[in-house]
């Protein structure tokens, strides 16, 4: 107490303090004075609020000019050995393709994946945030996070910037101690615990093949031909969707990338091109 | 995505020496949905005159049926087929009675004319003539057609040489355009024959 008396009366330069900084749960990576974190499972960070009444309509234009339309085809789901996560690897905007290489299929830590739908950099900043959180929950708690416990960090955060004109459509795909687990987890704030979800553009496409061929007793193999399968018929159908189908396993040992097939090469595999004579049989006609 | 992209579409045309060749995509799509991959946006008008109609599918259909009758009634009257410039400008005069209702429609045409000297022209949905001396592109991936033939396009090419440059630059135009492509429709015509071949393309 005597100590500040003495600084403010003769204007000492600041007084030191305990450095406390190393036991923040989360480093100040936003650049504000890193005092908004006080426990260890940490707030949102904050980001400068613009000042305006109408906060919802603010600059609402603008953000759905940016929000891009969640071109995209992703799948994930459970089965008796474990979690299959298949993606596409289109980026469109609009009408034009701007990569058909993107990684869709994020690695949070070895024994979780991400799926990216919606925009890139809010999916690819959120998920690598995520996999902060975990590592850090693993030291804190010596212990492996849960994919519950994992879902829900990324859900709260995602909640917390409901409205602000974030656009991320995930999926969570683990194995922890209770075995696999999948949650969806998407940008309004929701969370929902499943066994089998697509999300995207081309999402009505592959539920069409996963539902109907799908089966609980299904060798890893069968799994993997079967999400393959739904993204390609996805790409087939939805403009948006297109490049290369990765599909990857996660298991008791983690999660494991199986394959990563163009999708033409793919067309032409389950559809050879069979030359005849005769002309397209199913032409269309003109009246 | 505008009224002219929501099928969406990808033609192109070349000249080469005494042939030239057209060709389009096979999409027919409902915004980003792919509904058919066999769709014909290029029209025979005669041995020597094609037309490819970009944009909206239903107004290439319909301008078609109307071209192909003026033409008709054309050969009727003076006995012969018509010039390419004269079937030009006939799209033309037809586009632009509809300025205030157009077909949204974006027409590409290619024909041998006198001394079966190769002739391409394009058009915007209201009738505005642009001719060229090497190549037009309409569609939804014209701006990626553009840099494409652009970079491979040669003065005076044989036809085998111009089937293979047209394949190439409009497979590679319709990979960075999500509404347009899953396969290729070219034709090459030279004062003797025409050549039709079904280009293999991405599929996605």
């Amino acid at each position: 107490m005597d100590l500040i008396l003495l600084s403010r009366n003769l204007s000492l330069p600041k007084i030191m303090k305990f450095d406390t900084s190393g036991l923040e749960s989360t480093a100040s990576v936003f650049g504000t004075a890193g005092n908004e974190l006080v426990d260890g499972f940490s707030a949102a960070p904050a980001f400068e609020l613009p000042t305006t009444t109408d906060f919802d309509g603010f600059q609402k234009e603008a953000v759905q000019m940016v929000k891009p339309a969640k071109g995209t085809t992703t799948l994930a789901f459970i089965f008796k050995d474990g979690v299959i996560v298949a993606a596409d690897s289109r980026a469109s905007m609009g009408g034009y393709i701007s990569s058909q290489s993107v990684k869709k299929i994020i690695e949070i830590n070895p024994y979780m994946l991400g799926t990216m739908a919606g925009g890139a950099a809010d999916c690819q900043f959120w998920h690598r945030n995520l996999g902060i959180k975990c590592r850090l929950h693993e030291l804190t708690n010596k212990r492996r996070i849960s994919v519950t416990g994992a879902s829900k960090l990324l859900a709260n955060i995602l909640f917390s910037y409901r409205g602000m004109g974030l656009s991320v459509g995930t999926m969570i795909a683990g194995w922890d101690e209770t075995g696999p687990g999948l949650y969806y987890v998407d940008s309004e704030g929701g969370r929902l615990k499943g066994t089998r979800f697509s999300v995207g553009s081309g999402s009505p496409y592959a539920y069409g093949v996963l539902d109907s061929g799908y089966r609980a007793d299904m060798s890893i193999e069968e799994a993997a031909e079967l999400g393959r399968r739904a993204i390609y018929h996805a790409t087939f159908r939805d403009g948006a969707s297109g490049g290369v189908a990765s599909v990857y396993y996660v298991g008791p040992d983690g999660w494991k990338k199986l394959s990563g097939d163009d999708v033409s090469e793919l067309h032409y595999k389950y559809y050879p091109v069979v030359s005849t004579e005769a002309p397209e049989p199913d032409r269309m006609v003109e009246a | 995505m505008s009224i002219f992209e929501y099928n969406g579409s990808a033609i192109v045309a070349m000249v080469g020496k005494n042939c030239f060749a057209i060709a389009s995509d096979r999409r027919l799509g409902v915004n980003l949905q792919t509904v058919a991959t066999d769709f014909q946006r290029i029209f025979k008008i005669h041995d020597k005159l094609f037309v490819g109609l970009s944009g909206l599918g239903s107004d290439a259909q319909t301008l078609y049926q109307r071209l192909v009758f003026r033409h008709k009634l054309y050969q009727l009257r003076e006995e012969r087929d018509m010039k390419p410039e004269t079937f030009a400008s006939l799209v033309s005069a037809i586009l632009y009675e509809k300025r205030f209702g157009p077909y949204f429609c974006q027409p590409v045409i290619a024909g041998l004319g006198n001394d079966d000297k190769p002739f391409i022209c394009t058009m915007d949905f209201i009738g505005a003539k642009e001719l060229a001396k090497d190549f037009v592109v309409a569609g939804s991936a014209s701006e990626s057609l553009y840099g494409a033939c652009e970079a491979l396009f040669k003065p005076d090419m044989e036809p085998d040489e111009l089937s293979e440059v047209v394949s190439q630059a409009l497979l590679a135009s319709v990979d960075r355009d999500c509404l347009s492509g899953w396969g290729g429709h070219i034709y090459i015509v030279t004062p003797d024959e025409v050549r039709e071949k079904i280009l293999k393309g991405r599929m996605d």
